[in-house]
C-alpha cells in the first residue's frame, strides 16, 4: 500500500491549484468540454471508492449519478430556491440508497456482482423511462431552476460550474486519502485482500464495504446533481452503462487504488478520445481495445514482478 | 379471448425463453469450465448472426448448410473470444478476467458497428421448419424453429457431456481442474472447447432470434443478461434446469409484457435477478473459492 506522504499530499494541492488556474484561463468554449471531463473525473474518483478501496466492482455508477440528477432536478421543480435542503438531501439519500442496496450484494463474488450492479444500473434506467409523466421519458427533461446557494447565490455559467466540478472532484480526493489512511480505510483493504480472513479478524466486511459503496453513491449523486443544472438538460442517455463503463476503463487505466492516476487517465484520455473526431463509429471499438489493452499491459506488469520475487526467493 | 391471450403468451413466451435457455447454457458451459462470468456471451450470438447474415447473401444456404455454417462461426467466434480473453490471463484474478470480457463485448460490439453498421438488420428464417397448430394451442414458424433448435441443442449437449470422452474431461475440469489435469486432461484445451461450445450455442439462439427481432449492434447486451438471469433461474448445474430456467423467464416476460408496459417489464426481470442473486446462498461458496 501507498502511504501518503506529506510530499504526495504537496503534490495533489499543486495538482488542483494547477486545474483551478488552468480553468480561469481557459476560454468559456473550451470550459464546457473541459466540465464533462470533470464530471466524468468525478465518477471514476466514485468508483475508486468501492473498487480501489473495498474490491468490490460496481457498473451502477451511472445510475447513482441519474439518481442524483434526477432527484435535484424534480425536487427543485417543487421547491425552487431551496438548493441547500435538496442537495443533501439528495446526497445523503443516494448514499443510504447505495449503502442498503450493497449490504446483502456484499456476499456476492465479483462476477455476480458485476451483474447485479448491472441491473441496478438497467432498472433505472427502466423506472426513468416507465415514469415518464415525472421524469419526461425517453425525452428527457429540461430545468431552469439554478442551484442557489446561502451565501454564494445563484450558481451560474460555464466557469462558476467549473468550480464546483473541481471542488467536488477535490473534496472527493480529500476523504478518499483520509478514508485510505484510516482504521476503516485498512478494513477495506483487508476486505480486498483476503475476505474471509478480513472478517474472522473482526471486520464487519458487509457494513464497511457498505460505508464505501455509499460513499462513491454520494459522490456519484452529487456529480450528477451540478450535471443536471449545469446542462439544463437530462436524458436517462446521459447516465445509461456507457457512464459506468467509462468509468470502469478509466479507473482501470490508472489502477484502482491510486488517487491520481485514475484522474489524470480520465482527463488526458477523454480529451484525447473528445478530440478524435475522425473516430467516428470506430469509437465504441477503440474503448474496448483501450480497456483490454490496459488489462493486459498491468496483468503483464503484475506477472513480471511475480516472477521476479520468485527468482529472488532461492538466493 | 381468454383462451386467445393464454396461446399468445404460450407462443411469444416459448419463442423468446427458448433464446433466453441456449444463451443460458452458453453462460454455464463457461462459468462452470472456468469459474467465469462471460461478459461477451450476448456478443457471441450477435457477431455468429451476422456473419451468418453476410453468408446468407452471399450464397444460398440450405437448411443443412445454415446449421453447418452457423456451428463453424459460433465455433470460431468462441475460440477467438477464449484466445483474447481468458487464454491471456489464465492466472489473473477473477476480476481482470472478467473485466477483459467486458472489454472484448466493447470490442466486438464496436467492430459489429464498423462492418454491419447501426441499423438493425433481419436475419432470414434458413430452417423450413412449419408453423403448429394443435387445438389452442398455436406456435408460429418462429417460435416453432426456436424451439427444435433449443431442444436439439441441449439434447446434442447432454450427450456429448455425458457420453463422449472429450465431454467427461470437460466435466471433470469443471469439478477439479487440478485432479483432472492429474488424469491427464489438458484443461486449457477444455476450457478453450467450453468457449467454443458457447459460441455455437450462442450462433444456434442467433437462428432463432435474427428473424424474431433482427440483429442490431446493441442487442448483445440484453439479450446476454437475459441469458444469466436465466442461468440463475436454473442454478448453473444441471443442463435441463439450466434450458427450463430460460423457457420459464421466457414465458414469465410474455406474461408481464401482456398486463404491463414493456419498460416495467424489464425493472422487474432485472430486479428478479438481484433478488435470486441474494436469495441464492449456494453459488457464493463457488465464486468465493475461485
Amino acid at each position: 500500500m501507498i502511504l501518503t506522504s506529506s510530499a504526495y499530499r504537496k503534490a495533489v494541492v499543486v495538482f488542483f491549484l494547477l486545474l483551478g488556474a488552468s480553468g480561469l484561463v481557459l476560454p468559456d468554449f473550451q470550459l464546457l468540454a473541459f466540465n464533462q471531463y470533470l464530471f466524468l473525473a468525478i465518477n471514476v474518483l466514485a468508483l475508486n471508492f468501492c473498487l480501489g478501496l473495498g474490491g468490490q466492482i460496481s457498473l451502477a455508477q451511472g445510475a447513482f449519478a441519474g439518481l442524483g440528477a434526477y432527484a435535484s432536478l424534480i425536487l427543485h421543480v417543487r421547491f425552487p430556491e431551496a438548493s441547500a435542503l435538496v442537495i443533501p438531501a439528495t446526497t445523503i439519500g443516494v448514499f443510504l440508497l447505495a449503502g442498503l442496496l450493497s449490504l446483502p450484494m456484499e456476499k456476492l463474488g465479483e462476477g455476480f456482482l458485476a451483474m447485479a450492479t448491472l441491473g441496478v444500473s438497467l432498472i433505472f434506467t427502466n423506472l426513468v423511462l416507465t415514469f415518464d409523466n415525472l421524469t419526461g421519458g425517453s425525452a428527457g427533461m429540461m430545468t431552469d431552476a439554478p442551484l442557489t446557494l446561502p451565501g454564494i447565490g445563484v450558481i451560474a455559467g460555464d466557469r462558476a460550474y467549473f468550480l464546483v466540478f473541481l471542488g467536488l472532484l477535490a473534496l472527493g480526493a480529500y476523504v478518499f486519502l483520509a478514508l485510505r489512511n484510516s482504521r476503516l480505510g485498512r478494513a477495506l483493504l483487508a476486505c480486498k485482500d483476503d475476505p474471509p480472513a478480513a472478517a474472522s479478524c473482526g471486520v464487519n466486511r458487509a457494513l464497511v464495504r457498505a460505508l464505501a459503496f455509499g460513499l462513491g453513491g454520494a459522490l456519484s449523486a452529487l456529480s450528477g446533481i451540478a450535471y443536471g443544472h449545469y446542462s439544463g438538460f437530462i436524458s436517462p442517455e446521459q447516465f445509461s452503462l456507457e457512464l459506468s463503463l467509462k468509468a470502469l476503463l478509466f479507473l482501470v487505466i490508472g489502477g484502482p487504488g491510486n488517487l491520481m492516476r485514475p484522474i489524470l487517465a480520465a482527463l488526458v484520455l477523454e480529451a484525447a478520445l473528445g478530440q478524435m473526431h475522425f473516430l467516428g463509429d470506430a469509437r465504441t471499438l477503440c474503448n474496448g481495445l483501450l480497456l483490454g489493452s490496459a488489462l493486459l499491459f498491468g496483468y503483464w506488469r503484475e506477472s513480471k514482478g511475480k516472477s521476479l520475487k520468485r527468482v529472488q526467493l532461492p538466493g | 379471448m381468454f383462451t386467445l391471450y393464454l396461446a399468445q403468451i404460450v407462443n411469444s413466451g416459448l419463442a423468446l425463453g427458448a433464446v433466453y435457455g441456449i444463451m443460458a447454457l452458453g453462460f454455464s458451459l463457461i462459468f462452470n469450465s472456468s469459474r467465469l462470468i462471460n461478459f461477451a456471451q450476448g456478443e457471441l450470438l450477435l457477431l455468429g448472426g451476422l456473419m451468418l447474415l453476410t453468408l446468407s447473401r452471399l450464397t444460398h444456404l440450405g437448411p443443412l448448410t445454415a446449421l453447418f455454417a452457423a456451428g463453424a462461426c459460433g465455433f470460431f467466434l468462441g475460440r477467438v473470444l477464449f484466445s483474447t480473453t481468458l487464454g491471456l490471463s489464465i492466472n489473473a484474478s477473477p476480476l481482470r478476467q472478467l473485466m477483459l470480457t467486458v472489454a472484448a463485448s466493447l470490442c466486438w460490439q464496436g467492430a459489429a458497428i464498423l462492418v454491419w453498421g447501426k441499423n438493425p438488420l433481419l436475419l432470414p428464417q434458413l430452417l423450413p421448419i412449419p408453423e403448429l397448430r394443435a387445438g389452442p394451442i398455436f406456435l408460429s414458424r418462429d417460435t416453432a424453429t426456436a424451439l427444435t433448435l433449443a431442444v436439439a441443442s441441449v439434447v446434442l449437449l447432454s450427450i456429448i457431456l455425458k457420453h463422449t470422452r472429450i465431454g467427461r474431461a470437460i466435466r471433470a475440469v469443471s469439478m477439479n481442474a487440478t485432479a483432472a489435469s492429474l488424469q491427464g486432461v489438458n484443461p486449457g484445451m477444455c476450457r478453450a472447447l467450453s468457449f467454443a461450445m458457447a459460441g455455437i450455442l450462442a450462433a444456434m439462439a442467433a437462428m432463432a432470434v435474427g428473424p424474431q427481432t433482427m440483429l442490431r449492434y446493441d442487442m448483445g447486451l440484453g439479450l446476454g443478461l437475459k441469458g444469466f438471469v436465466a442461468a440463475t433461474i436454473g442454478g448453473y448445474t444441471s443442463l435441463w434446469r439450466v434450458f427450463f430456467g430460460g423457457i420459464l423467464l421466457g414465458v414469465i416476460e410474455a406474461v408481464l409484457v401482456l398486463t404491463l408496459s414493456g419498460e416495467l417489464k424489464e425493472t422487474l426481470t432485472y430486479a428478479l435477478l438481484i433478488g435470486l442473486l441474494v436469495l441464492a446462498p449456494h453459488r457464493h461458496d463457488a465464486t468465493e473459492r475461485a
